[in-house]
């Protein structure tokens, strides 16, 4: 309801251009915001995925659960599940009301990426590591494992024609990306020899296949309508493509041709990406750089870069954009912190009395006639009073958008979060006065990791000496 | 908005009087060189969504004077849109039935008296849900009734100092309450525990709170003149406001939590972005009269604001730089922070609204909000009443005063909505 009130330039502008804040909870290695775009869930190297308010910039909710760093995160349509997938070989579907496991499933490797169904919370898609990749059947206890092909489907002729060699070829690719489109009906998948395979969930067959590049293709992501894609590879090349209605029946697949919109690269840094996202809107496509600090934003309309986030002095990984708003956030992978890039929103005086007006020069100031002339000061009262004779609805809330609607799930608020590791690892134990927290404390959920040692654990290991002589000092940290 | 049209002309003349400048640049880093002939893509304005919602907001501005609009998600679906001006409603009554008069007065009657404060009961709030009564008195203990029997069910003690203000969270489980002693505690209601870690960071007294929609925000307004932000989950300062240069009376949160109003002694009325912190209006009423209370309408388009000259205001914010639509009086309010509510009368399928608001000639005031007119005085108290609180769905008031009692009104003549 603030929109009203905000200068007309501040809502104009739609990309972010200075780092306004930062989010920190343990380090972390992925990030994903909700769809209503007011939490923000954060996967660490330990395995814990935090939920972050945006809101309050604080920690909402911590679960626990997976043992080692986890590598991608998805929410169902209602924000109320979220799935992780974890290098721990699990995905964990998590209930955000009390913040239950609803379920666990394992795999035998390592998993790229795992993406619920965007209408079935208990569906969902993962790509793994050398492998096929498996659509999830999670609606019963025991998970129901279907295996997608990754073969590419070629057309007729080159069927006709196939060598033995080839069809071995072709059977030994593996997909490296599985995303569903946002109606849920077709599955995209990169392979690893640089197809994109539309694979229809229902029958789980390749119905279309392109090859966009010869190298492994490393993420695919849509936008919110599923008409666009942006497509990073390792040939260092952004591909974006327009995606015809995949959820019309009349679509023929054999004579479907995809073409490739715009391909953003850095022809003289030679940059290769970390990440891609596309804005809100769609309207910008944004990728984090390898071993680079910078995030690059390409405005989709020209196909030309439109601005470099710049911020903190460490490479950045993963890279979201907020599903409403011109905000960005993104992974430091050094210090595992969430960087924030969002406009900047200068105070207007005139807002601050109501007689003050703001002028970009002098200007001369007219009196206006009865300016100073005396009336009797119960008539003004009275003149005003009888002035206030409209109709007024107090009442009649009007629908704004991506505003909570009643009904919708809430996530609770819990007033016991133990997020005293939020920055370092210090505790508040009264005013100006912190204590070092021992460590080891609340840990006693992991029972298998010892293998794993957290940046946290590393860190309290390093400085237990001298722990004792830190009071009330926020210590930098050793990096 | 006057803002853009002030601009208009310095944008016109730095493009006619200063071409020969170079074009200005924002900063180095945020331009790379060889983006630079993008900027004006950058910066037009976008086909984003929350502009067109903007868009829309005003296009609707003159629809809404003639349709009231669905209320109330939940219940609002079988309700026909009502029609506002005389001939729109006139061409409608042709064909469907024509609404009921409206009615000119209500029949809240006494039905509880709910005793237990050792002394003056500062506020009094119904929860959300509606199953619970919750009065804080300047004994600094919080009592929790029920709604329906009016039986206590804990005496929340824990606060050095009186209490001036309570509030509830929007899902009913949890009770913040300031006082005197400069801090704020959150309470399970369920339980009657206090939350081990109070919010401190006041430096004075604390006059009035509010909880965000969400419930994980939490506004407080206090006698240092400054309006804090609290982020509830971590018990932190999330953001200060640097609101007035005189005590704090009111604060509140609009409905979608994005803004926050708070007033001060000094007259002002001050709205505020909650995710920037930024004032973007200041509302102040030509004689200056502190404001010691101020609320959002329950559609979050007005203020309702409380002020010591025995007026209450409600301005629409949005309009303009503010407007002062209706001043209610009838009351007295010289010297004491009084609190108030909105309410609803009338049939389910034309709802009303009413304020009310306590008086210190010991009787609480109801006002039609569109006419103006007294609708009711509630007689009953023996002292100033300080608090009023309206029920969610039920037509059913309470209220709290000097006399050290809480009273349960209702009125069971008003249809209820179901």
């Amino acid at each position: 309801m603030n929109l009203s009130l905000v200068d007309p330039f501040v809502l104009a502008q739609d990309c972010p251009e200075a780092l306004t804040g930062r989010l920190r909870s343990g380090h972390s290695t992925s990030i994903r915001f909700s769809h209503r775009g007011d939490l923000l869930a954060s996967g660490r190297l330990d395995g814990i995925v935090i939920i972050f308010d945006i809101e309050t910039s604080g920690v909402a909710r911590k679960l626990r659960g997976h043992t080692r760093q986890v590598q991608s995160l998805s929410w169902s349509a209602n924000d109320r599940y979220l799935l992780s997938a974890s290098q721990d070989w699990k995905c964990v579907l998590w209930d955000l009301k009390d913040g239950s496991r609803v379920r666990t499933v394992r795999f035998e490797a390592p998993i790229f990426i795992a993406e619920l169904h965007p209408k079935n919370h208990l569906l969902f898609v993962a790509a793994i590591f050398e492998d096929q990749p498996v659509l999830v059947d999670i609606s019963s206890e025991i998970p129901v494992k279907r295996t997608l092909p990754s073969a590419p489907r070629r057309p007729q002729i080159e069927r006709d024609n196939a060598t033995e060699k080839q069809a071995a070829q072709d059977a030994k690719q593996t997909s490296t990306v599985t995303v569903f489109t946002p109606s849920g009906d077709y599955i995209l998948a990169g392979t690893n020899k640089g197809w994109m395979n539309i694979i229809d969930t229902a029958t789980r067959q390749v119905q279309y296949s392109t090859r966009l590049t010869n190298n492994l293709i490393i993420f695919i992501r849509t936008t919110a309508s599923g008409r666009d894609i942006v497509v990073n590879s390792s040939d260092r090349i952004i591909r974006t493509l327009h995606l015809p209605d995949l959820t019309d029946p009349k679509l023929d697949f054999e004579n479907m041709r995809l073409e490739v919109e715009h391909k953003f690269q850095d022809v003289v840094n030679r940059l290769s990406w970390n990440h891609v996202s596309f804005s809100s809107t769609g309207e910008y496509v944004t990728a984090s750089t390898w071993m680079n600090h910078d995030i690059y934003v390409w405005e989709r309309g020209h196909g030309s870069l439109v601005k470099i986030l710049e911020g903190p002095k460490e490479e950045l990984s993963v890279v979201e954009w907020h599903p409403h708003r011109p905000f960005v956030a993104a992974v430091g992978v050094d210090s595992g912190r969430v960087y924030l890039w969002s406009i900047l929103t200068p105070q207007r005086w005139s807002a601050l009395a109501p007689d003050f007006v703001e002028v970009e020069e002098n200007v001369e100031y007219v009196e206006r006639e009865d300016e100073f002339d005396i009336q009797p000061i119960e008539e003004i009262h009275k003149r005003r009073l009888d002035l206030e004779d409209e109709e007024v609805d107090v009442l009649t809330i009007e629908p704004v958008k991506a505003e909570l609607e009643q009904g919708e799930f809430r996530m609770p608020v819990l007033l016991d979060i133990d997020a005293s590791d939020s920055e370092d690892e210090v505790i508040a134990i009264g005013a100006g006065q912190f204590r070092r927290k021992s460590p080891g404390q609340g840990r006693d959920w992991m029972n298998d990791n010892e293998a794993v040692v957290s940046g946290d654990e590393q860190k309290k290991a390093a400085t237990n000496g001298t722990a004792k002589t830190q009071n009330g000092t926020k210590r930098r940290r050793a990096e | 908005m006057d803002h853009s049209a002030d601009r208009s002309p310095k944008r016109r003349r730095s493009e006619d009087g200063y071409e020969a400048s170079p074009p200005r640049r924002r900063s180095i880093s945020c331009s790379p060189s060889n983006a630079s002939p993008q900027y004006k893509l950058a910066e037009r304005p976008a086909r984003r969504s929350y502009s067109r919602a903007d868009r829309a907001d005003d296009s609707d501005n003159d629809t809404d004077r003639r349709y009231y609009r669905d209320r109330r998600s939940s219940r609002s679906r079988s309700r026909s849109r009502r029609s506002r001006s005389p001939s729109e409603a006139h061409s409608r009554r042709s064909f469907t039935t024509p609404p009921p008069p409206k009615p000119t007065q209500l029949h809240y009657k006494q039905k509880l008296i709910l005793r237990g404060h050792k002394k003056g009961v500062s506020a009094v709030k119904i929860s959300p849900d509606g199953r619970r009564i919750a009065s804080c008195s300047s004994d600094a203990t919080i009592k929790i009734w029920d709604s329906k029997t009016g039986k206590l069910e804990h005496t929340l003690e824990g606060h050095l100092a009186g209490i001036s203000t309570i509030a509830w969270s929007p899902d009913s489980t949890i009770l913040a309450s300031g006082s005197d002693d400069k801090s704020i505690r959150l309470w399970d209601v369920t339980t009657g525990q206090p939350h081990p870690v109070p919010l401190l960071g006041h430096h004075n007294y604390i006059y009035s709170i509010a909880f965000s929609p969400k419930g994980n925000m939490l506004v407080s307004g206090s006698y240092d003149e400054a309006v804090f932000l609290w982020d509830v989950r971590a018990a932190r300062v999330m953001r200060s406001l640097p609101a007035h240069s005189d005590p704090v009376g009111g604060v509140d949160f609009v409905r979608d939590g994005t803004l926050v109003v708070s007033c001060a002694s000094d007259g002002l009325i001050r709205v505020w972005d909650t995710a920037t912190g930024q004032c973007l209006r200041t509302l102040v009423h030509e004689d200056n009269a502190p404001v010691t209370s101020v609320r959002f309408s329950p559609n979050g388009k007005y203020v309702l604001a409380w002020t010591l000259d025995s007026c209450i205001r409600l301005w629409n914010y949005v309009e303009g730089k503010g407007r002062c639509v209706k001043t209610y009086q009838g009351h007295v309010n010289k010297k004491y922070s009084i609190g108030g509510a909105f309410g609803e009368y009338g049939v389910p399928e034309c709802r009303y609204a009413f304020v009310a608001s306590g008086s210190e000639d010991n009787s609480i005031v109801l006002w039609d909000v569109s006419s103006k007119n007294v609708m009711q005085r509630l007689e009953g108290h023996s002292g100033v009443v300080l608090g009023v609180d309206t029920h969610p769905d039920e037509p059913m008031l309470v209220s709290c005063g000097l006399d050290r009692t809480v009273r349960v009104w209702r009125d069971e003549e008003d249809v209820q909505p179901e």
